[in-house]
């Protein structure tokens, strides 16, 4: 694989992942369990789909790459490259609640490498999003250690939420084709180098939730070589759904 | 599944509503007032408030309810029972202050006195 | 967004205007006065019982309004066509849960808690507009809501900001600066597809057709029909009339369709050169008063929609409700 395309399928993924996670998490918006969380969650959505935007940009800028509303919202299942965890419903508000604390950790940390990246698109997009992303797990961590100490039910219920999340979260991680290129050049650390940082940042938090951390023995993988849920699918044509009547008009 | 136009209801195992949920009273928590700082030296103005569990909630719902727009550096919060103001029937105690001419700029004229001078001492 | 013109009337209301004889008339002339002269009412003045029930009322059905008006909208986030138009609408659809945000503020500054004010719109005891109770069907419903409803709603709500209450003032001027956005946005999505291609236009004018009468309906029956307005107007509670608003609307909005080709299906409608004043077909009222009895097409899906967020969100709200510091809650005080 040529460095230009593993660059590409670094983009594509982390783009896949924001837009259907961003698409999922809006779904709260008008649905939350309190008017201001309703507000704070959906900005974090917006946020997401805009560093979506930001990335398919690039693509479309540094590598001649298609219009981002078709590239986003056109192509097949197959050729999405999200992990599965972003792709599963938003379900109980705890599932999207532990979802958000460790997508936006595991977000952060990426963000936080490329702001060294040798990749100069990249490496600036992390510093604008930095801020940004501070907040979502300002966010995360409170939400997570406040309803963790609450009590027993509510622990029990954020337990249940991480013991569902985590071998899906453990796809986020899912090793890529030149990554190794990737790591010589520069561009990133690779995605064993995230995981162990990520693990250092929730940890903490965890601990602080009384929480216990799942063991990592079957990370959900597939979504990076285009393999996926049922959920993928449905999302996409409500996604398209508009799109689709002319795809020539714009809208 | 339900019938509905939206796909995000279809998705929700939905009820139906035969009126029988009932809020309980302070479930929507406590509230706290919402002061906003529009650039760094400005004053904080208070522009709402918002319901919170606590006061580190409270920065972070305000943050985006209060601070997603316009411009805004930072935020204070406070326990609206923890506000204490005068009534409208104490409105009086304020009554005789634009009177009070010496407490001001405006009550000292001192162009008119050197205007004054000048004029006899040509 | 959303005000909506007309204030629903509660089954108990003619028993509480009695206790506004009880009224010290002292007190109620230096507050009449107070409000002749122009100043506005702060949550801890004296104010009439009357006033206050009026406020509350107006103030919690503007609030219900923009959480239920939140979700005719949001079934199109996922399907919002690209990510401009995409990121405008959840932007949109959020501004209008903020909007709801404040507007309870406001309503419990005048002493009813959000949570009671919840469970009058789950059980049907207080109204929303009535205009959320239809869907929205295509793509082009939600331009035609993002234009004109909020259009609709602008002409309401600027009135509305020039009221008396202090605190709903406040509120108001934030909401409309935020709704400029939701016009703008909405106008320029409505003309994308006016001026696009035929099957673009075509669906327009379908939704057109199918929202005409709700917004018709939307400022309320014809003043000649509603009573009890004249003691709201002195106390700048209700800022202008049902037939008032509607024609502002029409004489602002109408040619901003016609010029972009477009028809509105009422054979009747025109302005009246002599009075100044549009002249329309009577939509049709029966219909009005049995969506607001609860018989529009999503009355019921709304209202399931909303207690399901309540009911899931519940353990949320209690898990981090401190019952030791409850006795200390308080309402807003501005």
């Amino acid at each position: 694989m040529q460095l230009q395309q593993a660059i590409q399928e670094l983009i594509t993924k982390m783009a896949d992942d924001e837009l259907v996670i961003g698409h999922r998490n809006s779904e709260w918006t008008g649905l939350g369990p309190v008017m201001e969380e309703d507000i704070a969650f959906s900005s974090m959505a917006q946020d997401k789909i805009g560093h979506a935007w930001a990335l398919y940009r690039i693509l479309q800028e540094s590598f001649g790459g298609t219009d981002p509303d078709q590239f986003a919202f056109l192509r097949n299942a197959r050729d999405y490259r999200c992990c599965h965890f972003a792709e599963m419903p938003i379900g109980s508000y705890e599932f999207s609640l532990m979802r958000h604390f460790l997508f936006d950790h595991a977000e952060t940390v990426r963000y936080q490498s490329l702001s060294g990246s040798s990749f100069t698109p990249l490496q600036h997009l992390a510093g604008k999003v930095k801020g940004e992303l501070k907040y979502h797990t300002l966010h995360a961590d409170a939400w997570i250690i406040q309803l963790c100490t609450a009590g027993k039910d509510s622990r029990r219920r954020m337990q249940t939420a991480l013991d569902d999340c985590f071998q899906l979260a453990g796809g986020i991680f899912e090793p890529g084709e030149g990554e190794d290129l990737l790591i010589a050049e520069q561009i990133y650390p690779g995605e064993a180098a995230l995981y162990q940082q990520w693990l250092n940042n929730i940890s903490p938090v965890i601990e602080k939730a009384g929480l216990t951390l799942p063991v990592l023995t079957a990370p959900v993988y597939g979504g990076r070589k285009g393999q996926h849920t049922q959920y993928l699918q449905q999302l996409l044509e409500e996604m398209g759904e508009v799109f689709r009547l002319d795809p020539e008009a714009t809208w | 599944m339900n019938d509905s136009l939206d796909p995000r209801v279809n998705r929700l195992r939905l009820d139906k509503n035969d009126g029988s949920f009932k809020v309980e009273e302070g479930e929507n928590w406590n509230v706290f007032e919402v002061f906003h700082q529009e650039k760094r030296g400005a004053h904080h103005e208070h522009v709402g408030c918002v319901h919170a569990p606590d006061a580190s909630l409270a920065l972070i719902f305000a943050k985006e309810q209060f601070g997603r727009r316009k411009k805004c550096v930072n935020l204070w919060v406070v326990r609206s029972a923890d506000i204490l103001a005068f009534d409208l029937e104490d409105e009086d105690m304020f009554a005789n202050n634009p009177d009070k001419t010496y407490r001001d700029a405006s009550g000292f004229k001192v162009m008119d006195k050197i205007n004054k001078f000048k004029a006899q001492t040509k | 967004m959303y005000g909506g013109g007309y204030i629903f009337d509660e089954p108990n209301g003619k028993q509480q205007r009695e206790e506004q004889l009880h009224d010290d008339p002292v007190k109620l002339a230096a507050f009449e006065a107070r409000i002749a002269r122009g100043e506005k009412i702060e949550p801890g003045d004296w104010m009439p019982v009357e006033y206050r029930r009026q406020l509350i009322r107006l103030i919690e059905q503007h609030a219900h309004s923009e959480i239920i008006g939140a979700l005719p909208e949001g079934t199109w986030i996922t399907r919002a066509p690209g990510f401009k138009r995409k990121l405008a609408l959840i932007a949109k659809v959020q501004d209008e849960v903020g909007h709801g945000q404040l507007l309870y503020n406001a309503a419990e500054t005048l002493g009813k808690s959000r949570e009671a004010m919840i469970n009058d719109l789950l059980s049907g005891k207080s109204k929303y507009s009535n205009v959320f109770n239809y869907p929205a069907e295509t793509w082009a419903d939600v331009t035609v809501i993002g234009f004109l409803i909020d259009a609709a709603a602008i002409v309401n709500q600027v009135a509305n900001s020039k009221g008396s209450y202090g605190p709903y003032c406040r509120a108001l001027e934030r909401i409309c600066y935020e709704e400029s956005f939701h016009l703008k946005q909405g106008h320029d999505a409505f003309i994308e597809l006016a001026t696009g291609t035929p099957a673009q236009k075509g669906m327009l004018q379908d939704a057109l057709n199918r929202w005409w009468q709700p917004i018709m309906h939307f400022f309320g029956p014809p003043d000649k029909t509603s009573n009890h307005s004249e003691k709201l107007m002195q106390w700048k509670v209700k800022m202008a009339s049902n037939d008032d608003m509607r024609n502002q609307f029409l004489d602002a909005y109408v040619p901003k369709i016609w010029e972009l080709g477009l028809t509105l299906p009422d054979p009747l409608l025109k302005k009246n050169a002599d009075t100044g004043k549009w002249e329309y077909s009577d939509p049709d009222w029966d219909l009005f008063f049995e969506v607001i009895k609860g018989n529009g097409p999503c009355n019921k899906e709304r209202l399931d929609v909303r207690k399901w967020a309540e009911e899931n969100g519940r353990w949320i709200r209690k898990a981090l409700m401190r019952e030791d510091e409850m006795e200390r809650s308080a309402l807003p005080v501005a």
